[in-house]
């Protein structure tokens, strides 16, 4: 039988933990729903710019086939390398969300061919070095809510590595939000460009992309567009608002998850620690009750014995 | 008559979202105005000021580049890199922007890249004066 001092201390550690995790609970919350109203906000500039190409790619002369000057959709099949952009969290307690990371990465096939690792966020790091794989560049991710403008740096220097030709694709890898109880892991191809899919509907396998050129078809038939100034002067500017568009709506996904997942862990560790406090009182009284019977059992044993 | 329906994104949000009689706006090519029916259209748009007139009421927005979508079912939709309603506009913040744009031009030794970066920038700046001033001015005219 543990004695009641010890009882009472182990309530009182687990109750400043409690409060801790309220505190941090309440945090994320407030975190998770300007994270989630961005998220949602940004989806419709995402979704509309992806309808947008996916008419203009169509109505260019010649097809598919014939924008090659355009250089993000070359492709460079001979490559030897693939890039792969991770997307994490700069801090722990989210659950599961970055060794889901990892695993996703895992499944990339062809993993045997030398794939390099461009990562944003302190754990992204930690989990390249897990994978033995080369970091080539490392952007830091802010703290606090970032605007369009600040990811310019990271989708510059992906479109300029892969125009270099030593990358066969690019992928980005990060925590696609669903809800706040839902947070899937998430791979998508960034570069050469396909079109067809819509951006904000995941696409968490890899057979899943390069789905949907029918749509590109059907539309293009749908829509006859007149173009200002010229169809090929609209697609090298709308090409690199769209991979911009993409990864900015990858970070705020990943944030929205970051934040959810977060006030759900701490959330779960609040009850818990609200169940063991429970527990503990109960027993605390159990024993406290005890001491007193065995008490007053010993002062009448002690006056029968006098009379 | 048909009325457009409307919308202004940008990457952070929907600036706004509105059923309107025509809008006009700065293309690469020039100023056009749209009008009920028109047929489909993508164009480049470059900084400058966009105005959309609802019930004979004008509203004024700062674009600072982007695209035009016109679609087959009255629908206008303007992907833009940033914009702002005329009374989100802080016009001492726009002028501060301003002068900062003009004396980086004044300076001598530019590369062609900077300085185009600079150009464009000064441009914004002054499409948001541009569309700022022009709310003030209709303040005035409206008070008795």
């Amino acid at each position: 039988m543990p004695s009641l001092r010890d009882i009472k201390r182990r309530i009182k550690s687990i109750q400043s933990t409690r409060k801790i995790t309220r505190a941090m609970q309440m945090v994320s919350a407030s975190k998770m729903r300007k994270a989630q109203s961005a998220v949602t906000n940004s989806r419709t500039y995402a979704d509309l710019a992806w309808e947008l190409i996916n008419s203009v790619i169509p109505a260019m002369p010649g097809g598919r086939q014939a924008q090659v000057t355009s250089g993000f959709l070359q492709t460079f099949p001979e490559a030897e390398k693939i890039g792969i952009v991770l997307l994490t969290t700069n801090r722990g307690l989210v659950g599961s969300l970055n060794s889901n990371l990892a695993a996703k990465i895992k499944e990339i096939p062809n993993s045997e061919i030398i794939s390099e690792i461009i990562t944003y966020g302190k754990n992204a790091r930690t989990i390249a070095g897990r994978l033995q794989k080369n970091v080539v560049a490392d952007f830091p991710k802010m703290d606090r809510m970032i605007s369009a403008v600040e990811i310019y740096p990271l989708a510059r220097y992906i479109s300029d590595i892969y125009q270099t030709g030593e990358y066969q694709k690019i992928f980005i890898v990060y925590n696609h939000f669903v809800s706040t109880l839902i947070q899937k892991s998430t791979i998508k191809q960034l570069l050469p460009f396909i079109g067809g899919r819509n951006l904000t509907r995941p696409s968490t396998t890899l057979s899943d992309i390069g789905e949907g050129r029918g749509e590109v078809i059907y539309n293009a038939i749908q829509n006859e567009y007149l173009f200002e100034p010229a169809p090929d002067r609209v697609i090298n500017h709308l090409l690199p608002r769209i991979i911009e568009s993409q990864i900015y709506q990858a970070i705020l996904e990943s944030d929205a998850s970051e934040h959810s997942a977060r006030m759900v862990m701490m959330k779960n560790a609040t009850e818990a620690a609200g169940d063991l406090i429970f527990d503990l009182t109960l027993t605390y009284n159990q024993v406290r009750q005890n001491k007193i019977t065995t008490e007053l059992a010993e002062i009448t044993a002690g006056r029968i014995a006098l009379e | 008559m048909a009325k457009i329906k409307f919308r202004i994104a940008t990457p952070e949000r929907v600036v706004y979202e509105s059923e309107v009689d025509s809008v006009t706006c700065p293309t690469e090519m020039g100023e056009v105005t749209i009008l009920p029916k028109h047929i489909p259209l993508v164009a480049n748009l470059k900084a400058g000021e966009l105005k959309t007139i609802q019930n004979g009421q004008e509203n004024y927005f700062s674009l600072s580049g982007g695209f035009l979508e016109v679609r087959t079912n009255n629908e206008i939709v303007i992907l833009a890199d940033s914009a702002e309603h005329a009374h989100e506009i802080d016009m001492a913040r726009a002028e501060e922007a301003r002068g900062r744009a003009k004396k980086l031009m004044a300076e001598e030794v530019r590369s062609e890249e900077e300085y185009a970066v600079t150009a464009a920038a000064l441009e914004r700046a002054l499409a948001r004066i541009r569309v700022a001033r022009r709310r003030h001015k209709d303040v005035g005219r409206t008070a008795p």
